[in-house]
């Protein structure tokens, strides 16, 4: 059984038909009426007759390509701009973390998550004064320090690689938000680690 | 000409004199008693050298510190129940340091931060918060509300077995926690934790890379959540009543001591998961990881 035309997906350009034909010939009709039209209106002196059937013939390639235009543009615009997902999916957002672009199948959650503004904006902040913080720390604690948000920066990595892999897997969505919380909470604390002050 | 000179020679020793005398003045050693309200809060800052906590029958709080280095000094205040310690550095440079010995009612309430500084606590049996950026904290916990936070310094907690409220977390230090009771959360990054309850009514740790080892008891009904991404979870639990679990890892490995068998999450996706009812299945145990390694076991 064929499917309807209209449902029909269109992967090439090839596959579209060169010219489209009308399902029934209207030319008969037409002709009949452009026939009958210099008894009506008669022609003005000096102008020259239409070339009526070239014309016509020009008319259908027009529309044709036309046509094939917008089918053409259509279809760019579906494969180019729309996300992997479907419509419905969220794209992951400029400023996401590094790798984040990558996780083709992130949830609505997870896109949800990242892509807060608050959150960005929160996040980008502490980076930017984590250099200093992490300065003022003894070397020993630095080092440590350091070598915990590596492993927070892996974590993040492996949880988005696997979750590449199988993008709904619940258990992972949810290890990947604990874990972008998780670096939050590191960070305010080695923000608030300031001398004298203490966390 | 002489005179002049004379002056001139002199100047530098008279300075030199004076940042003898400042220095002289900063080390040594500071006592101060000052009268507190039995269940008042008591407030104690220090950056580094080390901070120890008693507590005593008494209605003072009584304050004996080492000074080294560039103490500048100890400020200690006590006003409308609230006690504050604070050892103030001076403005010249950061590497003095404080041994300070505090004696405070055993009922207060006690709020101490510290940066390269070690906390003790003893006795004390009222609300404890304790924060330090690299220094370990020792504490020994009663039946009240413990928060105990470090980033790269270990966190070691004992307890006897009473119901309280206890919030620990570290980046990078260990997490040690004996005889506690009641309600625990615990997380950590990298460090590796090792926990031991008492009767737990809930349980929920979190970690990334670091390992847990659980060993206790959990009340009726209670529950326990763990996870963590690469770190291992090793479980032994035992319950009034017994629970149900569920177990799950993405790539990790499912072993426990009831001979239940693990099965896969689906025909063609990685990840196991094990469920299952010991005893009357009263309270919950749900344990996941991504590729941590995960035991169970019903008995402690």
């Amino acid at each position: 059984m064929t499917e309807p035309r209209d449902e029909r997906q269109v992967r090439s350009l090839r596959e579209l038909p060169q010219a489209i034909e009308p399902q029934r010939d209207l030319w008969p009709g037409i002709e009949a009426r452009i026939s009958a039209l210099p008894a009506a209106a008669p022609q003005a002196p000096g102008a020259h007759p239409l070339p009526v059937r070239g014309g016509g013939a020009r008319l259908r390639w027009l529309a044709a390509a036309a046509m094939l235009a917008s089918v053409a543009v259509g279809v760019w615009i579906g494969r180019s701009l729309l996300p992997a997902g479907g419509p419905g999916a969220a794209a992951a957002p400029a400023t996401s973390p590094p790798g984040f672009a990558a996780l083709s199948g992130a949830s609505a959650l997870d896109a949800a998550y990242v892509s807060d503004p608050r959150y960005q904006r929160q996040h980008a902040q502490l980076l930017r004064s984590l250099p200093a913080r992490l300065a003022a720390l003894p070397p020993p604690a630095r080092a440590k320090v350091m070598a915990s948000l590596a492993a927070l920066t892996k974590a993040k990595e492996d949880l988005e690689s696997a979750l590449g892999k199988d993008p709904g897997n619940a258990l992972l969505q949810e290890l990947l938000v604990d874990t972008y919380q998780d670096e939050m909470r590191v960070l305010s604390d080695v923000q608030a680690s300031d001398a004298g002050r203490g966390i | 000409m002489n005179m002049r000179m004379a002056c001139r020679l002199s100047m530098p020793l008279l300075l030199l004199c004076a940042s003898a005398g400042a220095a002289a003045a900063s080390e040594g050693t500071f006592e101060r008693t000052v009268p507190a309200q039995p269940r008042g809060v008591v407030e104690i800052s220090n950056v580094a050298g080390s901070i120890e906590v008693s507590g005593w029958d008494r209605q003072e709080v009584s304050v004996h510190a080492e000074l080294e280095g560039s103490v500048e000094r100890v400020d200690v205040s006590s006003d409308d129940g609230r006690t504050t310690i604070k050892v103030v550095l001076s403005h010249s440079g950061h590497h003095g340091e404080a041994k300070l010995h505090v004696q405070i009612p055993k009922d207060s309430e006690l709020d101490v931060s510290a940066v390269s500084a070690d906390i003790q606590v003893g006795g004390v049996l009222g609300v404890q918060r304790l924060n330090a950026v690299s220094g370990d904290v020792n504490a020994e916990i009663a039946a009240a509300d413990v928060d105990a936070k470090t980033v790269s310094g270990e966190l070691r907690l004992k307890g006897h077995g009473q119901a309280a409220r206890l919030h620990l977390s570290s980046v990078s230090g260990d997490v040690r926690l004996e005889h506690g009771g009641g309600d625990l959360e615990a997380g950590t990054v990298s460090g590796t934790m090792v926990l031991s309850l008492d009767a737990a009514r809930s349980v929920r740790t979190r970690s990334t890379s670091g390992d847990l080892h659980f060993n206790g008891k959990l009340a009726r009904g209670a529950t326990f959540d763990a996870s963590s991404v690469s770190g291992d979870l090793n479980v032994r639990a035992g319950a009034d009543g017994g629970y149900a679990y569920e177990v799950s890892t993405f790539s990790g490995d499912i072993s426990d001591c009831f001979d239940a068998k693990p099965e896969r999450s689906g025909k063609y996706m990685p990840g196991s998961t094990l469920q299952g009812t010991r005893g009357e299945g009263a309270g919950h145990v749900h344990l996941k990881t991504m590729s941590g390694d995960i035991q169970l076991c019903d008995r402690p």
